[in-house]
């Protein structure tokens, strides 16, 4: 599903050239659930923005699918991120005036599904992370885990094959975020592509294989024999 | 993403600062009140002077007696009629341009019917004198050319006459006393209105022969007559008639090229201009104060969405991260902004029919509303706000993704 190869990534910042990811070859296959770890600037969330379209390799290649994703346009990219792949942020990144259909709707609107279909799946999706009786609160009447929920709901809404999770529990208490970790698992156990993000070890545990990185570098990458 | 999609979220952003929003739309709001005022001003005056051509007639020129001053001091405007008929038949036969004159005596006096009295103005003159004046009959006649010849006691009279004499009732036929003369009603006149200083329609016109046989014997001796309408064949000549006429009557009263005249010559159309230039001048100083307003309203769009936009940086982030297109979120800035500017230009379309109302109770100025302009302001508005609104939509549809998802 995802193949990286010989993958750069530089920032220049006034003078200095910063090397985010160096020479990174990576293969996911359908189905895995990837955690990558790393310490601050280990350039583990560049390869995620990279892996989730947001962001553009500075050489090297990363074929998504059948999308060759380097060659790409912003438009082109907008569609993969729409279409293919879900995102669940630390700080769960609701829009603040919508309720909580509303912002599971969103990725619908731009995929341009009919208003009768686009509301269906958006409470389906909250549903699924049950928070069917919470559709018309706004973000700020629901708790940090109710958020988070609404923000993986938000990510699936739309049927995506990759879900890209970065810290989805760093804001939240441990008891709310095994339930986070749970809803997660539970969507990987449905076939939907994983990868998470993040510096705790029991977090990272969720995965079937664990990434190490290190200074823009890959530095482990093994099958996680605890799960 | 369909329009009605992006105007329910530009709705909901617009409506969690809602305060900020009309601020913003202020100088829509007073540019397109002030488009609506000025548009209604230039047409009301449009209108009115149709109306005056309409009343008093167009291409007249009307030529009064004058005492000219004598060594500096007046002797009054009723003082001496200088006028005469032959002055009239000379100024037919002198100026080809000239189409019709119409003399004029006149006197106030009392006039008695049915037990009622009456003070109105007496007109002796002759048949041009209603072509000329644009008056229609309600019922009657004009004076037959025997009655003009013999001097026959006969009148025809306005509106305003017969409502205080005869009420409702027919005039036709009926005597009135005119300083005491039994005069007969032949004809009753349609209604004028009024000016802004006199009743058009308080007026009875008599045979310009008998009134100066009968009523003004005294104050217009011999043929002197108070003044005289002159019609000028086309408009194109009413200007060099208006001077042609002061060289035949300079010449007729022996008065050099720079005496004093014992005659006036007023041109209606000069008022008309005078007043069509003053509304002009007001539309002027109105469409400058709208299209300042309207620039100024426009840059206030342009800074509240910059600012905006630097707000919702984060927020342009998410929706990009869920898949929002650059198009996305160049069109949802945009729609704001252009909502902004039609708020702003309904409130001002508001206005501008409230201080129409206003202004043409309060002053008695005559306004016409103009559909026309409610459309010109929509077209002017909604331009603004897409033009002002188009740089910072851009910044916002340009930015780039990551950048706008870190952005604190």
């Amino acid at each position: 599903m995802i193949n990286i190869n010989s993958l750069s990534k530089e920032y220049i910042m006034g003078d200095n050239k910063l090397l985010a990811l160096d020479n990174i070859d990576l293969s996911i296959n359908e189905g895995d659930f990837v955690s990558i770890m790393g310490s601050s600037g280990s350039g583990k969330s560049t390869l995620m923005n990279i892996i989730g379209c947001l962001d553009v390799p500075s050489s090297g290649e990363y074929h998504f699918r059948d999308n060759n994703v380097s060659t790409l346009n912003s438009n082109k990219l907008a569609e993969l991120r729409n279409k293919d792949i879900g995102f669940v942020f630390q700080n769960f990144n609701l829009l603040p005036r919508l309720n909580a259909q509303e912002n599971v709707v969103l990725p619908l609107l731009y995929s341009g599904k009919n208003l009768k279909e686009r509301n269906q799946l958006a409470i389906d999706a909250l549903e699924s992370v049950g928070l069917k009786d919470r559709v018309h609160h706004r973000p700020n009447q629901l708790s940090g885990g109710q958020q988070q929920r609404v923000s993986i709901a938000r990510a699936i809404a739309g049927s995506p094959k990759l879900i890209l999770a970065d810290e989805p529990t760093g804001a939240l208490d441990s008891k709310t975020g095994l339930e986070i970790m749970k809803i997660l698992n539970d969507l990987n156990a449905k076939g939907i592509t994983i990868v998470l993000v993040t510096h705790e070890d029991d977090i990272a545990n969720y995965g079937s294989r664990i990434i190490k990185m290190k200074d823009g570098k890959i530095l482990e990458d093994k099958k996680n024999v605890n799960n | 993403m369909s329009i009605t999609d992006l105007i329910y979220l530009s709705q909901k952003s617009l409506r969690s600062n809602i305060l900020r929003s009309i601020l913003t739309s202020l100088g829509i709001i007073i540019g397109v009140s002030s488009v609506i005022t000025m548009i209604s001003i230039g047409s009301g005056a449009r209108i009115e002077v149709e109306q005056q051509i309409e009343r008093f007639g167009s291409n007249n020129l009307i030529v009064r007696s004058q005492s000219s001053s004598n060594r500096g001091v007046s002797m009054g405007a009723n003082s001496v009629n200088t006028l005469t008929l032959k002055d009239m038949e000379a100024l037919k036969e002198e100026l080809p341009a000239i189409k019709a004159i119409a003399p004029r005596v006149s006197l106030s006096t009392q006039i008695v019917a049915n037990g009622n009295n009456w003070l109105a103005t007496v007109t002796g003159t002759t048949n041009d004198y209603f072509d000329l004046g644009n008056w229609k009959f309600e019922n009657g006649r004009s004076f037959e050319e025997e009655e003009l010849a013999s001097g026959s006691r006969v009148a025809i009279i306005g509106k305003t006459v017969q409502k205080n004499l005869f009420d409702t009732d027919s005039p036709i036929d009926e005597v009135i006393r005119i300083n005491k003369v039994p005069f007969t009603v032949i004809g009753l006149l349609d209604a004028k209105g009024g000016t802004a200083w006199a009743d058009l329609d308080d007026t009875v016109i008599v045979p310009l022969k008998t009134a100066k046989q009968r009523l003004v014997a005294k104050k217009f001796p011999g043929d002197q007559i108070r003044s005289m309408t002159i019609n000028v064949r086309s408009s194109d000549l009413l200007f060099k008639t208006e001077k042609d006429v002061d060289t035949v009557m300079r010449k007729l009263h022996k008065i050099s090229a720079n005496g004093n005249p014992d005659f006036v010559i007023r041109n209606y159309a000069q008022f008309l201009n005078a007043r069509q230039e003053s509304s002009r001048v007001m539309s002027i100083l109105l469409a400058t104060v709208a299209g300042i307003s309207l620039i100024v309203g426009g840059i206030g769009i342009m800074n509240i969405m910059l600012v905006t936009v630097t707000e919702r940086t984060k927020e342009i982030g998410v929706c990009m991260s869920v898949g929002a297109k650059k198009r996305d979120i160049l069109l949802q800035f945009l729609i704001e902004s252009l909502m902004i500017s039609l708020i702003g230009g309904l409130i001002g379309i508001a206005l501008g029919l409230g201080v129409i109302y206003g202004v043409s109770e309060y002053f008695k100025w005559k306004m016409s509303l103009d559909y026309m302009s409610i459309v010109l302001s929509f077209v002017f508005s909604s331009s603004i706000g897409i033009i002002f609104g188009f740089y910072p939509a851009r910044k916002a549809a340009n930015l780039n993704p990551i950048d706008a998802l870190r952005y604190e």
